[in-house]
Parts: C-alpha cells; sequence; structure tokens
C-alpha cells in the first residue's frame, strides 16, 4: 500500500502556527482550497484578536456598561459558543478569566440575538478567547475545505489542537498522539477535534475565571469533542477541575471524552466511545 | 496655539472616565432617532466579492437602511450572500445583473457598488441615471475616460456619487489633518511624504469545485476564462493594477493632505515575479507636490512580492515634526523635533498623549551617558468603535438625508484617479510625467 500523498501548508496567525493538511487532492487545488483556509484564519484573527486595536474584540472592551455593539455573524457566533462552553463547564471556562487577575468582579455581557450585538451589563469586557477562538478558527476552516470539496483533511492550531475531517484514503483515520512529538499513545481520528491543555510549554499561565488565580489542579488534560471550540474549551476547563467535577461536566454530554495523565497513569472520562488506537 | 474647537465631523467627545482617550460615540442609533422611520434608505449591494462582504459587514451595522438586494454574476457568490444574509435574519432578493436590479426593484434609493473595476463606470452611470445614489468604491473606474464620465454624469442627474476612498471619514484622519496639521500645524512646513503597503506574495485566486460559470456566462461580463474572472485585479482591461487596488487609498491621502495635485510622477515597476500577471506586481512612485511653500515630495510603493511584515501606513514629514497615521490605530504615531515649538498645550487639551518623552535635564551643569535615548513620540487620542469603512458609508447616507456633505465627491476623487493612472503611465514610459493642473479637472 502506498503512502498517501498529502499536501501541507503552513501560516501564521492569531499567534500560532496554523498547519492545513489536504489529502486526496491535485496540489494545486489543495493549494488554492488552503489559501482560501488561510485566508479565513487572518480575517478571523482581524475580528478576534484583542492586540488588534480594530478587532472587534477591542471594540467591545471600549463598551460603558449599558452600551451596545453589533457583532460581525463569526463573531457573534463565537461569542455564543464561549458562553455556552462558560456554563456546561461550572464556571471553570471563561473568556474573561485573564481579566480577572486585575478585576475584583467578574464583567458581565448578554448576546442580544436579535440584533446580534452584544450588550456591557457590568464592567469593561475585557476578553481573551486564547485557544477557543483558535478552535472556532479551526471548525470555521473546515465549513471551507467542505465547501471547497475537500472532505479528507487536517487542520492544526499550534500543535495543541487539531480538527480531522475524512482520513487519508485507504486508512482508518489521522495518526494523533497525546503528549509530545511520538507520543505512544495514538488514536485513529476523523470527523473530530483533539485539544491538549497544560504547563509543560508555557508554565503556569492558565486563570481560573472562578478565583482570578492561577488554578492548575493538572499538568496536562486532553478532550476529544465534535468541534474544535468545544475541545478547547473543555480541556482548558478540566486544568480546574477536580475529577468529581470533570465526570459531572462531562455526564450531560456524551460526545466528550476527557484523557488525564498523573503519575504515569493513563485514563479517560466520559461516555464517548474511544477511537481506535494507533 | 489651537483656537478653533472641533466640529461635527470630528464628533468627539470628552475623555473617557478611564484615561482611555478621546471617544467617539457609535451614532449608529442616534441617528435612526433622529431621522425617524420614514427615512430609511432602500440599498442593493452590486458585487459580492471580497469587497462587497466587507462593505456588507459594515452596513449591517448601520442603522436606519435596508439591504433588499445583492447583484453578482456569479451563481455562487449569490447563493452565499443569500444565505448568510438569512442566518442574519435580513432576507434579500438576489440577481445576476445591475440591469435585472433596476428592472425589477422600483422602490431603491441608493447602490452600492463593488465590482471589478471595469464595470464601476457602466454600472454607476445607469444607476445615476435611473435616479438612484451611488457609493462606488475605488478606483473609480480602469480608465480615465470613464471615471471622467462619471463625474459628468453625477453633475447631470444631481443625483450623489461618493468613491470609496474610506479614510477620508475616518475620525483619526480627519482629526490628524484638521487640528494636528492644519490648525496646530504640528509639523511645520510639509516637506515630503511616503507611503507603503506591501502585501505577501500568495498564489493567484482559486473556486471551489463545481462553481465555474460557462465560457458564455464569462464572454457576456468580459472575462476570458474564471481564473481571469477570479484573478481579475491583475489584468489590464479589468483593473489597475496594486497602484490602483492597494496605492489609490494612499496616493489620494497625498492629495488630500496636501491639498493639491502634484505636478510630476516618476516611477519605476515590473512584472517581476508573477508569470502570469498583465499588471506590475511592484511599484515605486514619486510625485511632486507645489505646495504654497515650496516642492514637497510624496514617494510610494507597493509590492506584491514581499512578506507584508509592518502593515502598511502614510508617513507625512514637515520640518518641526513628523506623523505616521494608518487605519491601524496601533501603526500611528507622531514625533517631535527637539527644535520645534512646545506640544505641552496640545498634550494638556488632549489633542495628544505622550507615548515616549526624553527624560528633562535637571542639573544642566551634569550629564549621564546611556544608551540612546528615546524619541519625543505621541499618538493621536482618538478612537472608535466602529467598521472602517463604516464612518464612509454613513457619511453617503447623512448626505442623502441632507444632514451631511459627501466626504469624498466624484469630482474631488477625481485628480486622485488622475495622477493614480499616470502612475502606471510613467512606468510603461520610463520617465517623468508632467501633469498640468488642466488635465487632473474633471
Amino acid at each position: 500500500m502506498s503512502e498517501p500523498v498529502i499536501h501541507v501548508f503552513n501560516h501564521h496567525a492569531m499567534a500560532t502556527q496554523f498547519q492545513v493538511r489536504i489529502a486526496g487532492e491535485e496540489k494545486a487545488y489543495a493549494e488554492q482550497a488552503a489559501q482560501a483556509v488561510l485566508a479565513l484564519a487572518d480575517e478571523l484573527e482581524s475580528r478576534l484578536s484583542r492586540f488588534r486595536a480594530d478587532s472587534e474584540i477591542s471594540q467591545i472592551s471600549q463598551l460603558a456598561v449599558g452600551g451596545t455593539l453589533r457583532l460581525s455573524e463569526p463573531v457573534f457566533a463565537c461569542l455564543e459558543i464561549a458562553r455556552w462552553m462558560e456554563l456546561a463547564m461550572r464556571g471553570a471556562f471563561s473568556v474573561t478569566a485573564a481579566a480577572m487577575k486585575t478585576r475584583l468582579a467578574k464583567p458581565l455581557w448578554s448576546l442580544l440575538e436579535t440584533e446580534f450585538s452584544i450588550r456591557c451589563d457590568s464592567g469593561r469586557l475585557e476578553f481573551d478567547l486564547g485557544a477557543i477562538g483558535k478552535g472556532f478558527a479551526l471548525d470555521r476552516m473546515a465549513e471551507v475545505l467542505r465547501e471547497w470539496s475537500c472532505p479528507a483533511f487536517l487542520l492544526v492550531a499550534g500543535g495543541s489542537s487539531i480538527l480531522a475531517g475524512d482520513p487519508p484514503a485507504e486508512t482508518p483515520g489521522w495518526s494523533c498522539g497525546l503528549g509530545d512529538d511520538h507520543s505512544p499513545h495514538r488514536f485513529w481520528l476523523k470527523h473530530c477535534s483533539l485539544s491538549g491543555s497544560g504547563l509543560t510549554v508555557r508554565g503556569q499561565h492558565i486563570v481560573d475565571p472562578r478565583t482570578g488565580l492561577p488554578g492548575s489542579r493538572r499538568n496536562r488534560a486532553w478532550a476529544l469533542t465534535d468541534t474544535a471550540a468545544e475541545s478547547d474549551a473543555l480541556s482548558t476547563a478540566c486544568m480546574m477541575l477536580d475529577e468529581p467535577d470533570i465526570a459531572g461536566v462531562l455526564a450531560h454530554n456524551d460526545r466528550w471524552l476527557v484523557f488525564l495523565n498523573e503519575g504515569g497513569s493513563w485514563r479517560h472520562l466520559g461516555n464517548r466511545p474511544l477511537p481506535p488506537a494507533a | 496655539m489651537v483656537t478653533q474647537p472641533l466640529n461635527r465631523r470630528e464628533f468627539i467627545g470628552t475623555a473617557a472616565a478611564a484615561g482611555a482617550g478621546l471617544m467617539l460615540a457609535s451614532p449608529a442609533k442616534v441617528m435612526a432617532q433622529a431621522t425617524g422611520a420614514n427615512s430609511r434608505l432602500n440599498l442593493a449591494l452590486i458585487g459580492f466579492g471580497a469587497q462587497g462582504r466587507v462593505l456588507l459587514e459594515s452596513l449591517l451595522a448601520i442603522e436606519g437602511i435596508q439591504l433588499t438586494a445583492i447583484v453578482d454574476i456569479w451563481p455562487y457568490a449569490r447563493t452565499y450572500g443569500q444565505r448568510y444574509l438569512k442566518t442574519l435574519g435580513h432576507p434579500v432578493r438576489t440577481y445576476e445583473n445591475y440591469e435585472e436590479l433596476l428592472a425589477n426593484e422600483k422602490d431603491l434609493q441608493a447602490v452600492i457598488v463593488a465590482t471589478p473595476d471595469f464595470w464601476h463606470t457602466p454600472i454607476t452611470n445607469a444607476c445615476l441615471k435611473a435616479g438612484l445614489h451611488v457609493y462606488c468604491e475605488k478606483m473609480m473606474s480602469n480608465t480615465i475616460e470613464g471615471a471622467r464620465s462619471m463625474v459628468q454624469t453625477m453633475r447631470e442627474t444631481g443625483k450623489l456619487l461618493q468613491i470609496g476612498h474610506q479614510r477620508r471619514s475616518n475620525p483619526r484622519y480627519l482629526f490628524a489633518l484638521n487640528r494636528l496639521i492644519r490648525a496646530a500645524k504640528l509639523l511645520g512646513r510639509l516637506t515630503a511624504a511616503q507611503a507603503q503597503w506591501n502585501r505577501a506574495a500568495t498564489a493567484d485566486f482559486g473556486w471551489p469545485k463545481h462553481t465555474d460559470m460557462t465560457a458564455e456566462q464569462l464572454a457576456k461580463y468580459g472575462y476570458t476564462d474564471m481564473h481571469q474572472f477570479r484573478n481579475w485585479r491583475w489584468f489590464k482591461g479589468l483593473g489597475g493594477g496594486p497602484l490602483s487596488d492597494l496605492g489609490a487609498h494612499q496616493i489620494d491621502i497625498f492629495n488630500w493632505w496636501f491639498g493639491v495635485e502634484p505636478r510630476a510622477v516618476l516611477a519605476s515597476g515590473g512584472i517581476d515575479y508573477y508569470k502570469n500577471h498583465e499588471w506590475y506586481d511592484n511599484a515605486m512612485v514619486i510625485y511632486e507636490y507645489p505646495l504654497p511653500d515650496g516642492v514637497a515630495r510624496a514617494f510610494y510603493q507597493v509590492q506584491t512580492t514581499t512578506s507584508a511584515g509592518g502593515g502598511y501606513f502614510e508617513y507625512f514629514m514637515g520640518d518641526e515634526g513628523a506623523l505616521k497615521i494608518s487605519e491601524n490605530p496601533n501603526l500611528t504615531a507622531i514625533y517631535k523635533e527637539a527644535k520645534s515649538p512646545s506640544w505641552d498645550e496640545l498634550v494638556a487639551k488632549n489633542y495628544l498623549r505622550t507615548r515616549a518623552a526624553p527624560a528633562a535635564a535637571t542639573d544642566a551643569t551634569k550629564v549621564d551617558v546611556r544608551e540612546t535615548a528615546q524619541l519625543a513620540e505621541y499618538e493621536i487620542p482618538v478612537s472608535f468603535s466602529k467598521k472602517i469603512h463604516q464612518p464612509h458609508l454613513e457619511n453617503f447616507f447623512n448626505a442623502i438625508r441632507g444632514k451631511a456633505k459627501l466626504n469624498c465627491p466624484a469630482d474631488e476623487a477625481f485628480p486622485s484617479e488622475y495622477v493614480i493612472h499616470k502612475a502606471n503611465e510613467a512606468i510603461a514610459a520610463r520617465k517623468t510625467l508632467e501633469i498640468t493642473p488642466q488635465e487632473t479637472e474633471a
């Protein structure tokens, strides 16, 4: 069996390295599809980055209490997911987590669905979409690839999040490992997203939105879900939640699976069936 | 030093409590309340490519308007647009071309034209003659004659024709020009300017499988094939190349801020990188501006063959200071010459904000030697929470309602249009071309 031809494209956006892998297409077509996909990553960065003074996230941070701002569809959709994940994670995930380091009270905000707007209800809305923004970008990039009739793809954001489409021809999936390069703990993944959070690379950088303090309970956690926005938020929250709380979160969603590795012992939590080992 | 109050166009409030500087309140709701439901404007967006989508996002943020239709020759774009707008709760009708639009939509007040350049003239002229106000993206046309005819039609019909040089409505640009350069004469005598837009080298645009238009459809609208349709900016007869795509915005700033048209242009450029393009992929241009105090030269560079690192900006220099400005506020900075008069009064009035200042000597008998001291650097304390095209579109709609004067009517945009075309001519001629005031009159 010959190795499938996979075209790989790299791009820097959202302060991270994005990679698009496309299988089963002519190189020229794959290149054009990747260009469209990566242009979307740039566009989303221009809307979602808190480091861009003209981004919608920066504009949101300027809202006075009671003020509203009309959002573009992708920013509204991303914040809808973020709001939902905040509830699902029992407050252990929040786009205002970083702001809590310097604020006494959690800022409050509402999404106004009929107006596609956000309203500042209290405080200053200093959003840091962080990983969920990159995960959301992967989800939207996948939509573009399907629109371009490129179903066999793997999207990677910074090495910490992947979103797998169809597998390359004659393979059971994309071989994805948990942890460092050439991890022995590998799975064949397709039509799902895997994200990892941890302290190994960037140190203690994850803030518990419930306290505003560094709150990691463990060194690493991985989440397997259907979408990258979900897997990013879930893996981040799992850094803060204790195991009973993780189990409680997972009890409400059969599409979520969490991997933990503490003291050299691997285990998984959740009702989603394990993908096949690679 | 500063005597004139701020005008309404600059719409500056007082400094925010948090010291965030001057904030521009979103006028959308204020405008809607002031104008009432009867002044709702119905409009159509003609051309739903990349720029059409950018303009759509700004349109969606403006109250008091109703987008009733989108027009595009590509079925894929029409379907995408209709679906997207339906998602947002804005159902629209779609048409293949502007003739169908004008035949079927009888309650329009205005159109937004964002098609490839070579369609701007026929569409704009037809819509003006149909009694509609027109916001047309720059360039006005791919030919000087086409642009001139648009000005003539605007005059004949009495309808408004705004050209999409959106920086002319950007509050930071207006503040910098009117308050800092003209009123406060912050830069002293203007002697030079430079601007650049370097865009990363990229492959040509493709298109999803199964979305090709037929050869007959493409030919009907002036294209030889799908590749040319998707990459029209690179083809002569369709667009004007990077000098008109990117340079148009910034060369227009030269004309606007200097307040005169250049009297000569010298340029060099070529097709040195891409193998299948007809327009120059890089260009360097020098204009000579006859200012009252003497000539100022402006250098413009556009590259599509490099890294995009550093962003794009315009930089105006005088004998007392320099001002760098961009649509990205992070790239805006003002530098003071050590010999120029104090700017402290301007800082106190919040016309400037200090970003970095050299330490003042407290004892003239002593000096400390260390790394090179930082230059005095300031920033413009104006920000606004809008998309960058929104103020220019709002200016257009307010002008339709009789509440504002157009910031970039076609007759005022024409001189910029002319000198941009002349830069392309200068590259081809490989020599300096003189420009007379009569040439730039529409």
